[in-house]
């Protein structure tokens, strides 16, 4: 079977956050949980000159991730117990509710913000790349929610063909963890490692 | 922007499903434990697991398609149409991240599920369950004794967009079967436009082009627009634009103070301005068009009069009174409205507006149109013309690629509605005045608040049937004042409230009845843009506790009134609904049968590009507007006759002149960058934002959770008030102060706050400051009408914002 | 330091258990000094349970911070390749010879042979453990913990506080005074050699991540939250050392140096906490 993998175009995406809502909708997630997020990034700057007139330098985009079910995961290195694992089959990065402790290792792990700790759940949550539904020939419920068609799922061959893999900032670059999200970024967009590109919207993708 | 202090933000510690479901068990108790108890992996397991189609009902006017989930008449999850394998060009109305959240609404805690009556103030939220009989029996004879006392220009059915759909609106039904009631004109969204479009471009086939047709412009221009964020589904205006900006070969300009999220992505598209302004800047553009010789003279003697002298109206000849005039300095206040002119007032330099100017007059075709923002303002009625006026001045109307600079065409199918009836009442105001029509009625008249059908009223408003609407308070304007009005229990002696969950302006209401969503019965809707769609809804689950549908409440009135064999013609609400397709399909054949509308549940129908008044450009003599001219208006006689005997105020118009404008000139708004104060130094505007379409959603902690409330501020104005990013700040003018937090983003310009609207207004009335913990903006607009179109000028307002 | 305090079953385990163990080292050098009576040393035998209490009552803490504690025993199966396993893994060793030690201690069946055997081994596995405890936090993803200050720090940090604990239980059999005869030298040069590390990795890492930038903040951002409290651990771990240069034969001043060191460390152990940064977007 093939390894899957996430696209995203950024020269469509308007950060709407439908992916995000389907999403928590489908798997019932509570109010402060969300296993896909949306990051908007804003630098540069809108000022007025002397007599008043602006000038801007501001630049804006969104990206839209959930879990990169990476290539080289960090959280199935850190995790002490195996419950985060890759299936071997489908590339997809889960947690095994049963045999997480709930450590949060696997959080501090992740450089994309993927899983979280549940404490009313005692265990690790995190987005499963929809397995059920892939295995039943459907694409991840957030792939077919978005309005402005900036996502998609498939083989990691076909999602490459599309986009280059997950290096725009503010992502890390991709060598860390060889991520399966392959962007199309828009003309905004900076390389990973730019320094002025940071997630200006923290309270919403806590 | 880098240095955002994430510190307070607490890892691993969000509140885990079942604690939030506790929650909401404890608070409403088995009903929603049943509701939300079991986690959706075991839903999906269940064998009993069935689908339906329903629509979203607010006045987007997206309506996208939902396909609920249902296990054991509870809706497990929310889906929409949508495939796995659709194209980017494939059309299917997704529903948007509001739509998503349906289940949280229809099974939230909130959710009114009884009749009620008032036991507290008005506006104070106190209610008692009562039972049906109650509820009918109190409305209906109230009803009557308001009737008979005060005749039916007392009755009222206030502006409200909470649901749409073919069956909607059965109160008007209702009570036109009554003897009627006080008809309202205008909406809260376009009141200006809509004024001024047919003093220009007449009333018949004055729309804009559909979005589709700009993939065969050049160059676009866009003003005061966030397609993606006012519609925000997946077969409405947000994936027309997307689809149109990947398409197109154009070169776009969004111009907008604030950087909204239609341009992401695209930061060059942005051309930021001085909110209110855009008249001006139409201005200083045609000063260079002018000047360049890049106006198309013979288009506009052709087509349009009152552009120069050889085209104005015989009677105003030889008065310097032209659209030229204005903008060479020749008339009116006599200032030639250069680029440097326009630079002072837009905040965009003589520079840039003249390489704008000079884009404009070298590219073809040429797309201008323009959202609602720019007119819900105290000019808007002149800056939304302007803007109407820039392609005649080109020549770039009625062409492939071109637009009219209004709003985009919508392109539905047809669809009836249940028959009104006919309203034996005659009178109309402006829906923007009725609290005037309230508490003020000696002000009431034709000049003043642009009554119509009479010259003023005769007696006020004393009671209102409040159908899914938030505009009593929440989305109407001062808020404050607003309350006053509505308090007062001898002014309007009773309101009727419908609706889902308790809003504000429900707080108001005398007697609650707790109605069902549209896809808990049987519904049906029309809407399109790019793309014409059907949406044929049936029941999801089946009502629950004693909420009924709108149509069964009026059945019950009309039944106290005897006159209910007249109201349902022995119809249903389901025949009512099958029916109304039934006559439809007569006029449109090519619809599919009922039957096969309740199985596809979405009936996509591609519709042809709209080029906007192609049929008058192509031939202005067979299909002249009905303008007074029979031509596209630059000048307009009407509105100097119309308002010659007005007490104009002088804000209201420019200096020196007794009339309103009768050009598409730029007045300084009462509240703007050119009327900022020493106390309210900023320019406050409002916008739509992701989490809740007008006040609809306003509530769910989902939404407000992935879209805080917050005040847009540039870092230059946040740093000299000592504001950073995620601070609590009050945004405070005249009219009240509202609470919220700060987003301190380059995305606004400097001088500029921008709030969104449609937040929940929450403030302690019996307090002092009535401060709005909810951050409602209409705390904080005039109900000050705007000059011609008496409509409400939202966006006009000033303030100063501090930490709090 | 608002994030750092959601780790407060970690903090207090990192400064507890390391303290704990390290007290043993004490132990071991009064043993081998060889100017304790086997009197005093039954004396001390019974003393041992001290620092074994405090390194199970940093276990239990490390219970609360797991959100599923009933699998714990899972957290082994991946010795090798989760650092987090590791470090249990290493410590369960050392729990285990230090059961062993004090058990038989507390018996009294201890003879000359068999203490400074099982103290040695305690000892070092003592200081494998609190290496292991630093190299848990060492993840290539965490560009602020994943330097030697992490280590560096942790093990300052038990050889200092290990040092007063350890004066503190001999001071409490009452063989503080004989011990230091002979073991002076070593004690101090534990406690020094502690408070230097421990000041070392924590300025060292503060210094490094203030370089440092990620996708939701600046290093210079993370480091300005914690001056203040990275100053007071560092002058709390060398007070102690000097504390414990002084002491005597009395219980007194060895109890300070032990609550100087705990509060050094812990509040170490948050400003650690609070530089975490990873080298991505993980929001905390």
């Amino acid at each position: 079977m093939a390894k899957y993998a996430f696209y995203f175009d950024g020269t469509r995406c308007t950060g709407c956050k439908t992916c995000e809502m389907a999403c928590k909708d489908f798997k019932d997630l509570s109010v402060d949980a969300a296993y896909r997020k949306v990051y908007e990034t804003a630098f540069g700057a809108t000022t007025r000159d002397s007599d008043g007139c602006i000038v801007n330098s501001c630049v804006s985009y969104t990206i839209s991730m959930s879990c990169n079910h990476c290539d080289d995961p960090a959280c199935t290195k850190a995790c002490p117990t195996g419950a985060m694992h890759k299936d071997e089959e489908t590339g997809l990065v889960s947690v095994d509710s049963s045999r997480c402790v709930g450590c949060g290792y696997c959080h501090m792990a992740c450089p994309y913000n993927a899983p979280k700790i549940d404490r009313s759940k005692g265990h690790s949550v995190k987005c499963d790349g929809c397995a059920d539904r892939v295995a039943a020939g459907e694409k991840p419920v957030c792939v077919e929610s978005c309005p402005a068609r900036a996502l998609d799922f498939g083989t990691i061959e076909d999602m490459a063909a599309m986009g280059q893999r997950a290096n725009i900032a503010p992502l890390p670059e991709p060598t860390h963890t060889n991520p399966n999200l392959y962007i199309k970024a828009s003309s905004d967009a900076i390389p990973s490692g730019s320094v002025d590109a940071q997630v200006v919207n923290p309270l919403e993708v806590m | 922007m880098a240095d955002n202090n994430l510190s307070s933000l607490s890892r691993r510690t969000f509140v885990g499903a079942a604690g939030a479901l506790g929650a909401l068990a404890a608070v409403s108790g088995s009903a929603t434990e049943q509701l939300f108890g079991s986690s959706v992996p075991v839903a999906h397991a269940a064998t009993q697991e069935k689908t339906t189609w329903g629509h979203c009902a607010i006045n987007c006017p997206g309506r996208c398609s939902l396909k609920f989930h249902v296990v054991d008449d509870e809706v497990a999850w929310v889906d929409t149409y949508t495939s796995k394998d659709a194209s980017f060009d494939d059309p299917q109305p997704r529903a948007c991240l509001r739509g998503r959240t349906y289940r949280r609404w229809l099974a939230s805690p909130d959710r009114l599920s009884y009749p009620m009556k008032r036991v507290g103030a008005r506006g104070e939220g106190k209610f008692e369950r009562i039972s049906w009989e109650e509820a009918i029996e109190t409305a209906c004879s109230k009803l009557k004794e308001v009737i008979d006392k005060y005749g039916n220009e007392a009755v009222y059915v206030p502006y409200a967009t909470g649901v749409s759909a073919s069956t909607a609106r059965p109160f008007n039904r209702l009570l036109n079967l009554l003897g009627g009631y006080l008809n309202f004109y205008n909406s809260y969204s376009t009141a200006q436009i809509s004024c001024i479009t047919p003093y220009m471009y007449g009333s018949k086939g004055n729309g804009g082009s559909s979005f589709n047709e700009a993939e065969n412009a050049k160059l676009v221009l866009i003003f005061g627009s966030s397609p993606t964020e006012t519609r925000q589904g997946g077969l409405t205006t947000h994936y027309d634009w997307v689809h149109l900006r990947e398409r197109t070969g154009a070169k776009i300009y969004m111009i907008d103070p604030r950087m909204n999220d239609s341009i992401q992505g695209h930061s060059d598209q942005w051309l930021p301005i001085n909110p209110g302004t855009d008249a001006a800047l139409v201005a200083g553009i045609a000063h260079y068009l002018i000047e360049k010789n890049y106006v198309d003279l013979d288009f506009l003697h052709t087509y349009c009069v009152g552009y120069d002298e050889e085209t104005m109206p015989e009677e105003y000849k030889g008065m310097n009174m032209s659209y030229y005039d204005y903008i060479m300095g020749k008339g009116y206040d006599k200032v030639e409205k250069t680029p440097d002119w326009a630079a002072k007032i837009t905040g965009i330099s003589a520079k840039r507006i003249e390489e704008l100017a000079e884009e404009i007059g070298t590219t073809k075709p040429l797309y201008v149109n323009q959202g609602w923002g720019p007119q819900r303002r105290s000019n808007g009625e002149w800056s939304s013309w302007a803007i109407m006026a820039l392609p005649c001045l080109v020549g770039q109307i009625g062409l492939a690629g071109t637009n009219n600079g209004t709003r985009e065409a919508r392109s539905a199918t047809n669809l009836e509605s249940l028959p009104a009836g006919t309203n034996p009442v005659k009178t109309s105001i402006p829906c923007f005045t009725f609290t005037e029509a309230i508490g003020h009625v000696e002000d009431m008249t034709k000049e003043k608040m642009g009554v119509k059908g009479a010259d003023k009223l005769s007696v006020g408003i004393k009671y209102m049937i409040n159908y899914a609407g938030n505009c009593l308070t929440n989305q109407h304007s001062d808020i404050n004042r607003a309350h006053d009005i509505l308090a007062d229990e001898s002014a309007c002696e009773f309101i009727l409230g419908i609706d889902t969950v308790m809003c504000d302006s429900l707080k108001y209401a005398d007697i609650i009845l707790p109605d069902l969503f549209r896809f808990e019965q049987y519904s049906q809707i029309s809407t399109g843009s790019d793309w014409g769609y059907i949406i044929t809804g049936t029941p999801a689950t089946s009502p629950k506790f004693e909420r009924k549908t709108a149509y069964e409440m009026c059945e019950l009135m009309a039944d106290w009134f005897g006159v209910k064999d007249k109201f349902t013609e022995g119809k249903t609400e389901e025949e009512w609904v099958k029916s109304l397709y039934e006559k439809s399909r007569e006029k449109t054949p090519s619809l599919p049968t009922w039957d096969e509308m309740v199985e596809m549940g979405v009936y996509i129908e591609k519709k042809p590009n709209v080029i906007s008044m192609k049929k008058y450009v192509d031939d202005p003599v067979t299909n002249k507007l009905d303008t007074p001219s029979g031509k596209i208006e630059i000048f307009s006689s009407k509105i100097l006759s119309f308002t010659k005997d007005w007490e104009v105020k002088e804000d209201d118009t420019l200096p020196g002149v007794k009339t309103l404008m009768p050009i598409p000139a730029y007045i300084p708004e009462w509240y703007g960058v050119e009327t900022t104060t020493e106390k309210y130094p900023l320019v406050l505007t409002g916008y739509h934002c992701r989490a809740h379409l007008h006040s609809s959603w306003g509530f769910l902690d989902d939404l407000k959770a992935v879209n805080p409330n917050e005040a847009w501020i540039n870092p230059a104005d946040a740093e000299a008030r000592k504001i950073s990013a995620g601070d609590t700040v009050h945004v405070t003018n005249e009219f009240g102060t509202i609470e919220l937090l700060a987003k301190v983003t380059p995305r606004v310009i400097p001088g500029v706050v921008a709030v969104p609207q449609g937040s929940w207004h929450n403030a302690d009335m019996s307090t002092s400051d009535r401060l709005d913990k909810g951050g409602c903006i209409n705390t904080l607009t005039t109900q000050r009408p705007s000059p011609l179109a008496k409509g409400n000028p939202q966006h006009t307002n000033i303030c100063e914002v501090v930490k709090a | 330091m608002e994030t750092a305090f959601a780790e407060l079953p970690l903090a207090l385990f990192t400064t507890l258990a390391p303290i704990g163990a390290n007290a043993f080292i004490v132990l071991f050098i009064a043993a081998f000094a060889g100017k304790l009576n086997e009197d005093q040393l039954k004396k001390l035998d019974k003393f041992s349970a001290v620092p074994a209490v405090v390194v199970l009552v940093g276990f239990i803490a490390s219970i609360f911070h797991m959100a599923n504690p009933a699998g714990a025993i899972g957290v082994l199966s991946h010795i090798g390749t989760s650092p987090l396993s590791n470090e249990i893994c290493a410590g369960i060793v050392f729990v285990i010879a230090m059961a062993v030690y004090v058990i038989m201690a507390l018996a009294g069946k201890l003879g000359e042979g068999a203490r400074k055997g099982l103290l040695a081994a305690v000892s070092v596995l003592a200081i494998v453990f609190t290496i292991f405890c630093g190299m848990a936090y060492m993840m290539a993803t965490i560009i602020s913990w994943n330097t030697p200050f992490t280590i560096i720090q942790v093990l300052g940090f038990g050889l200092v506080g290990g040092s007063a604990l350890g004066s503190l239980t001999l001071a409490l059999a009452g063989v503080l005074e004989d011990a230091l005869k002979a073991a002076r030298i070593a004690v101090i040069a534990v406690a020094v050699i502690g408070a230097v590390l421990a000041a070392c990795g924590l300025i060292g890492m503060i210094v490094t991540v203030g370089g440092m930038t990620n996708g939701t903040t600046t290093g210079a951002a993370l480091t300005s939250g914690v001056t203040m409290y990275a100053a007071c651990s560092v002058i709390c771990v060398l007070a102690s050392a000097i504390v414990v240069a002084l002491q005597k034969g009395t219980a007194a001043l060895p109890a300070i140096a032990t609550v100087l060191a705990v509060i050094g460390v812990f509040v170490g152990r948050l400003v650690f906490y609070a530089l975490q940064m990873s080298v991505g977007i993980s929001m905390m």
